[in-house]
């Protein structure tokens, strides 16, 4: 039944999406946004419905499901048996499905909000996220249907399956459930959604650009309206980012959380990009320059999460010759073809509408600053793109398996991320078409002094390690000059408007912050990655690691904190037995807290899952994990993370600066009209 | 501020001098990945101390572990290498399971410091029965 219901949701969405082509197309030829109430209606339904149908055969532990019998087990708690709905493959692009029509909902009611008379560009939008949403749901239908019947059971799984909804299917009893690591923490069934909220989110300006190329429609009108688009996506990214890696830290009990990994690396291309694409808009709003650049860095976005879609689901990482084993590999690969080639095309065709940018006047001005930010950002973007995929040339030419290890990265990046933090600093203080050097100057004095003496203080307390010392003036520099522009600024005015009568500083600050949101929220993300580049600056050269064989009652000194091992113990849950090990945590001869290192058991496997307890201090975490338990003792693994909370909290931060710009814009009007 | 004529070769040239790094760095970064057969093929080209990471299954029964160095015998099938790691054992560590390992050639066996378990994107260790 639940086989039924999906199938019948997956191809209510693509005959949804296939009728918002039609209707969009017709739209952006006559200039009118009616008609595609309908469709977009007709696609959310099917992908929910599709979705709903996975999620209820999922709780209901319907194994004649091959998903269901290889994903699932009736063990699974809640709220893991929610996310296996897109834990593996065939979930996922049902998600995905999902995501999208949500996406391409809330484009349709910006558009017919937008009551512009003859807009063609919108209706042009929605009808490409209509082809767009055609290959998602195209591939539900097809190389990635999740609603296959069982017809040939074993004891733990399936092995074979029907795309028919009505074979006769067999049933396994029972499934081996997610994999023990997606259980493991609650930040698994948020960090995936998150980032997929991301990556799908960058469809939207790419819709934007591709109308507005299609339709021969040059100008900011396509770019105002993918600016916010991308801010929404953006957001989401960054948190997913933020909290992925700190999944990472708080389950797979290495001590850290980012490996360069192309797992990883593929949601940080886009972010890259989109970041990039973020600044650049704006010069060309305020200034209509770069405007050829836009367009590239929204088709560059978009294509960047289909190729990251591709490396993390066709298996090509682990080998080039590996991702044709399944179907899903080549027709990513041809859809990223399709998508890339097809808009350079329709870019090149119309190089006229975005040949006549004006130029700039000075390099020394905001968006000479932003033209720095755009060629790091996009170096980056270009040096983590070339370390993924030059294991796959090499394989691919000479057959040797290759790794590019994370000392490239690191060397690459880091002078990379010290010239970005630079530019983050000075930028804001520069003045459109031409700054003042000497006024630019006199501006920034009073940061670059905070952060010299936020670097001497960290020589003096703290470290002499030089790169710790450059994180720390760097960020510092960042935040101080936000700070102080924001300061100056309520300053000057407060000034001019008391003329002799005191005003209050917090007030003019209010009255700043929301004078300007967009631009004050901008600085408020630039302060969360400064935090985060500190926060890196601190555990990648400071961290320490030891490991010590104990037996109950011993004890060790470890980077200050006082251990002892009290005593094993032994849980058992409904999911898991959870064996582990209580050390108490004393500095200076007082318990500060009690750390229970842990190896949790899933069903019949033998083999635990290391869970790290974590001590949180301002100073930083200590991270301590199991490596073996048994009658003879423990080994146990420790670990310090200085200031690893200045990542999480960066993170939180950046992502809530794009909140904020977010939330505020849609009240200026409000105002404004006031 | 440089004139404007300055600006496109300067950009070519910072084009330029970072394909130059990328293209220089990579080649000292890249670790060879191979399996005991091509390991024990290519002892010659990896002399004692040359890192590299070794994937294969970890053989059922060959798991010791003893003042915090853990021994176990990485397989392909074809041949099969005795491994002594310093490092710790990954989540999902176990016999039969996938695993890969980076260090270099120590006389007859692998001295590593590092463990992987190889996994995809679902975080599913491959067993034996999936690798054959």
């Amino acid at each position: 039944m639940f086989a039924l219901l999906g199938i019948a949701g997956i191809l209510t969405g693509l005959a949804g999406s296939i009728w918002l082509v039609v209707t969009g197309v017709r739209g952006a030829r006559h200039g009118t946004t009616t008609g595609m109430w309908r469709p977009v209606q007709t696609i959310l339904g099917g992908a929910a419905l599709a979705m709903l149908a996975l999620e209820a055969a999922l709780v209901a532990d319907d194994f004649s499901l091959e998903y269901v019998a290889n994903n699932h087990a009736r063990a699974t708690p809640f709220p893991f048996n929610i996310a296996t709905g897109w834990a593996a493959l065939e979930g996922s692009i049902v998600l995905w499905g999902l995501i999208l029509a949500v996406f391409t909902w809330f484009t349709h009611r910006s558009v017919v909000r937008q009551e512009r008379e003859g807009d063609r560009i919108g209706p042009g939008a929605l009808a490409v996220l209509g082809i767009v949403a055609i290959f998602f749901f195209g591939i539900q239908a097809t190389v990635a249907d999740p609603f296959r019947v069982c017809t040939e059971a074993v004891a733990n799984g399936c092995v074979a399956a029907s795309p028919l909804p009505w074979a006769a299917a067999q049933a396994p009893p029972d499934g081996p459930g997610p994999n023990p690591l997606l259980q493991n923490h609650i930040l698994m069934a948020i960090h995936p959604p998150m980032l997929y909220l991301g990556f799908i989110g960058l469809t939207v300006p790419f819709a934007y650009g591709i109308s507005a190329l299609a339709l021969r429609e040059g100008g900011v009108e396509w770019l105002r309206r993918s600016r916010r688009a991308t801010l929404v996506a953006w957001t989401f990214l960054t948190t997913g980012i933020v909290l992925g890696a700190w999944w990472a830290y708080e389950v797979l009990s290495w001590g850290g959380y980012w490996g360069w990994d192309p797992v990883e690396n593929a949601s940080l291309m886009p972010w890259l990009v989109a970041t990039a694409f973020l600044h650049s808009a704006l010069v060309q709003i305020r200034r209509g320059a770069l405007q050829a650049w836009n367009f590239v860095l929204v088709i560059g976005a978009f294509s960047l999460t289909i190729l990251g879609t591709f490396l993390t689901r066709s298996g090509v990482i682990g080998s080039v010759h590996s991702f044709t084993q399944s179907a899903i590999g080549p027709v990513l690969l041809g859809f990223l073809f399709l998508v890339v080639a097809g808009s350079f095309w329709l870019f090149a065709t119309r190089s006229h509408l975005v040949a006549d940018s004006p130029r700039l006047d000075s390099l020394v001005s905001r968006e000479g600053s932003f033209l720095l930010n755009n060629l790091l950002l996009t170096v980056f973007a270009f040096v983590v793109l070339t370390g993924t995929l030059y294991p796959l040339v090499v394989e691919a030419i000479s057959g040797d398996r290759v790794a590019v290890g994370p000392p490239f990265f690191s060397r690459m990046v880091v002078p990379l991320a010290f010239a970005l933090l630079l530019a983050m600093g000075i930028g804001p203080h520069t003045t459109w078409k031409e700054a003042d050097p000497a006024r630019l100057a006199e501006s920034l004095r009073l940061p670059v002094q905070i952060a010299l003496g936020a670097g001497a203080l960290t020589v003096l307390i703290a470290t002499r390690i030089g790169y710790v010392v450059a994180a720390v003036v760097a960020g510092t520099f960042v935040i101080a000059a936000s700070v102080s522009l924001l300061l100056n600024r309520a300053r000057r005015s407060a000034l001019a408007r008391s003329s002799g009568s005191p005003v209050r500083l917090t007030g003019e600050i209010r009255r700043q912050l929301a004078a300007e949101p967009s631009f004050w929220a901008g600085q408020l993300s630039h302060a969360g990655v400064a935090l985060i580049a500190i926060g890196i600056g601190f555990t990648s050269n400071l961290a320490q690691h030891s490991e010590v064989v104990m037996e109950p009652g011993d004890r060790v000194v470890f980077a200050g904190y006082d251990l002892a091992y009290r005593s094993p113990f032994l849980v058992t849950e409904t999911s898991r037995r959870v064996q582990g090990a209580t050390i108490e945590v004393a500095v200076d001869g007082e318990v500060v807290t009690e750390l229970r290192p842990r190896a949790n058991y899933y069903g019949a496997d033998t083999s635990g899952i290391s869970t790290p307890a974590i001590h949180t201090a301002f100073t930083g975490d200590l991270y301590l994990t199991l490596v073996r338990i048994d009658a003879a003792g423990i080994l146990l693994r420790m670990d310090t993370s200085p200031g690893i909370w200045l990542l999480w909290a960066g993170g939180l931060i950046a992502a809530g600066g794009g909140l904020w710009s977010l939330t505020a814009r849609r009240r200026a009007p409000v105002t404004a009209g006031v | 501020m440089p004139p404007r004529k300055l600006v496109w070769p300067a950009l070519a040239l910072t084009i330029a001098a970072v394909l130059v790094l990328v293209a220089t760095n990579i080649g000292d970064s890249l670790t060879y990945y191979l399996t005991p057969q091509e390991a024990v093929d290519r002892r010659a080209e990896f002399p004692d101390g040359e890192r590299f990471r070794l994937g294969g299954l970890v053989l059922a029964g060959s798991f010791s572990e003893s003042g915090g160095v853990r021994v176990f015998e990485v397989t392909d099938g074809a041949e099969t290498i005795r491994v002594e790691l310093t490092g710790t054992t990954p989540p999902l560590f176990a016999e039969d399971v996938g695993v890969v390992v980076e260090g270099a050639w120590n006389g007859s066996f692998f001295e590593a410091d590092t463990a992987l378990i190889r996994h995809d994107e679902t975080y599913q260790a491959p067993t034996t029965t999936q690798a054959s």
